[in-house]
């Protein structure tokens, strides 16, 4: 039941970051084996279409934008609003023609709020809840592994998806992954990589990393915390399954301004965060499940909590 | 492995099985255009030019016929083409498609080197088709031939072709843009070939012409005719521009195999002057253009390769490409039952219907 609930759910995948889509030239990105064109009109609103004309099926993304903000395919010139993907223009046909309404594009609904732009494949979902503010640092990577072993090795072993300077994360938990308001949630002890006793060892640790993950996206809020609770750096990844199993990987993130300590200090001297490009496959084969193996049951709770709720 | 009975499949409605398909009711014409499957077309019984005859040499080369294998050579300066490489022999897996030897029916004109892809005791000259320009015994200079590839199955290559409207945003860059006062589309076709004519009144000069051609003026009368031999997935291609040169193009789309194309093509420029740079250059625009084509049609490719419950959509512009979609389509069905027969002759000359006129 609830796997049915997720699956009639169309979330909202951030497939972009806001600087990827110009108006300059449309872009191409997939959720699964649906292809999208992304571009910017002339108001400067992200438009998402279906990346296929239906005159002879070419990526529309190949095409070009025009000066009044609408997509224009490379193959015959095929002109389509972004909006409601209805057909505005057959250039050769050079006449004022009306096209019948379904002759368009296949539309998506678009958001974009916090440096991302997220595409909902139901072109009437409400709005999702825009966010916070845009972090700084960003960056985009292909990652060879399907989605859901990518959010369970996040889960697991964070070592395998990311990379923040100077960090090592242990297999220590503070909170195991339970669901808050929504989100899964864990929290997970890090040290720093400098001379100490090992992970099995300590009695504390100085760094703690919290994740928090919608369900349905796997897009996860990531807040690496000192001993003090004080924040020092924020960061939000958002995996979107993309064609031929690969992951495709959007991810933002900012530095505390104020931080204590060497390392903490340290953290600000070249690139603090980065999503890793590959997935170590030794590595992960052999990494036993742990806090993944109640994911899926927690998903599903969620998912039925919200159902009922929306149902009340 | 192919073989002779391999069946093409039936695509929605019957077409043409009493007549001329494209006068069909007009929904089912509608219903035959928009069950174009190209991958699952596999014509039997006709030449396919699967060599330049300069590149057939007593080395033999392989070449391709949707992976039926031809090995090319020469005995005596006779052209030979055998399903088996000559140092292999002749294995028992042998198809239908060659002789006890493990030959194929061959033939040598225009220049290239024709082998049947189909049953050896239909192969006959009269079913090789008519290509009005290019000389019979061959010789041309090796600068006006050359070999470029489609990543897309044949079909959608000649599809792409036989639309010339394409060109105008495709290749804007080498033959010119949509600009014109007036354009006209006429479609001619049989059994067996489709032509397309297309005249456009004033349009903006193709760069090429303007760069390496000498036409100095900002527009020009182009009449291009696109004739597609359909068995032989065979194209010829030839404009006449006032001002600038004609282009006498031979564009033959070999299906190597279902998703992949080889075009060993022939441009003649020998009508335009020694001295003009266009005679040069134009041939090796191939090598641009067809780029420039693969990037539509190689993603197009696999979005046509299963049944599709959407329509294509369609303009008054597609009259050709519809056709040609429906006409193979025919073929097909007709083959399917058995039918290979020639209902109409490939090898009459065509000048006068493309607007050829021999020196």
């Amino acid at each position: 039941m609830a796997d049915e609930q997720i699956r009639t759910l169309e979330p909202w995948w951030a497939v972009a970051r806001s600087e990827e889509v110009t108006s300059a030239k449309p872009i191409n990105v997939d959720i699964r084996d649906q292809p999208i064109v992304l571009w910017r009109d002339a108001a400067g609103i992200v438009r998402a279409l279906e990346d296929r004309c239906p005159h002879r099926r070419a990526p529309l993304s190949l095409g070009c934008v025009l000066a009044n903000g609408m997509i224009q395919c490379g193959y015959h010139g095929w002109t389509y609003d972004g909006e409601t993907g209805r057909l505005k223009d057959i250039p050769n046909l050079k006449s004022g023609v009306k096209f019948p309404a379904h002759y368009r594009a296949t539309p998506f609904a678009v958001a974009e709020s916090g440096g991302f732009v997220r595409v909902c494949l139901d072109a009437n979902a409400a709005a999702p809840s825009s966010a916070n503010e845009r972090l700084p640092l960003a960056g985009t990577e292909n990652v060879t592994i399907e989605h859901e072993h990518y959010i369970a090795a996040l889960f697991d072993d964070p070592a395998l998806v990311i990379a923040i300077r100077g960090l090592r994360f242990t297999p220590y938990l503070m909170a195991e992954l339970d669901k808050h308001d929504g989100r899964l949630v864990m929290e997970r002890a890090c040290q720093w990589a400098s001379p100490h006793w090992p992970s099995p060892f300590s009695s504390d640790f100085p760094v703690t990393l919290r994740i928090s993950t919608d369900p349905l996206t796997g897009e996860s809020d990531l807040l690496l915390r000192d001993d003090a609770s004080r924040p020092l750096l924020a960061a939000t990844i958002a995996p979107v399954p993309a064609a031929r199993g690969v992951t495709q990987v959007r991810w933002r993130a900012k530095l505390a301004t104020q931080r204590s300590g060497l390392m903490a200090t340290l953290l600000g001297m070249g690139a603090p965060f980065k999503v890793l490009n590959a997935m170590d496959g030794p590595a992960l084969r052999v990494l036993r499940p742990s806090a993944s193996i109640h994911a899926a049951a927690l998903r599903q709770a969620i998912i039925a909590e919200s159902a009922h709720s929306s149902a009340a | 492995m192919l073989d002779l009975k391999d069946a093409p499949p039936a695509s929605a409605a019957p077409l043409g099985a009493h007549g001329d398909p494209l006068k069909a009711d007009p929904r089912a014409f509608a219903a035959a255009v928009n069950a174009w499957v190209p991958h699952d077309i596999v014509l039997k019984d006709a030449w396919f030019p699967l060599a330049h005859s300069f590149a057939v040499t007593t080395k033999p080369v392989r070449r391709a016929i949707y992976s039926q294998p031809y090995f090319l050579w020469r005995e005596g300066g006779a052209a030979i083409a055998a399903e088996f490489h000559p140092a292999e022999g002749v294995r028992q897996s042998k198809s239908a498609f060659s002789d006890a030897a493990g030959r194929y029916p061959v033939l040598e004109k225009y220049g290239y080197v024709w082998c049947w892809f189909g049953n050896p005791a239909n192969a006959a000259p009269e079913h090789l088709p008519s290509i009005p320009y290019l000389p019979e015994e061959g010789g041309l200079p090796k600068h006006m031939l050359g070999t470029v590839r489609f990543d897309c199955t044949a079909p959608l290559s000649l599809e792409n072709l036989i639309d010339l409207t394409h060109a105008d945003f495709l290749h804007a860059d080498v033959v010119g843009d949509e600009k014109m006062d007036k354009e006209t589309v006429e479609v001619f076709y049989d059994s067996e070939s489709i032509t397309m004519v297309r005249t456009c009144v004033n349009k903006s000069v193709a760069p090429i012409m303007k760069i390496f051609g000498g036409v100095k003026v900002d527009v020009q009368q182009v009449r291009q005719v696109i004739r597609i031999y359909l068995r032989s997935h065979a194209a010829i291609a030839y404009g006449r521009f006032s001002p600038g040169d004609n282009v006498q193009l031979f564009h033959p789309c070999v299906p190597e195999t279902r998703d992949r194309t080889r075009l060993d093509y022939a441009m003649n420029t020998s009508n335009v002057r020694k001295t003009n740079p266009f005679r040069y250059m134009m041939p090796k625009a191939s090598y641009k253009v067809s780029r420039q084509d693969s990037s539509m049609t190689s993603p197009q490719s696999p979005r046509y390769m299963q049944p599709e419950k959407r329509k294509d959509l369609h303009s008054p512009l597609d009259e050709a490409g519809q056709k040609y979609r429906v006409l193979m389509m025919a073929l097909a069905q007709r083959q399917s039952k058995g039918d290979f027969a020639y209902l109409d002759n490939v090898s009459t000359d065509c000048s006068d219907l493309i607007g050829y006129q021999k020196a």
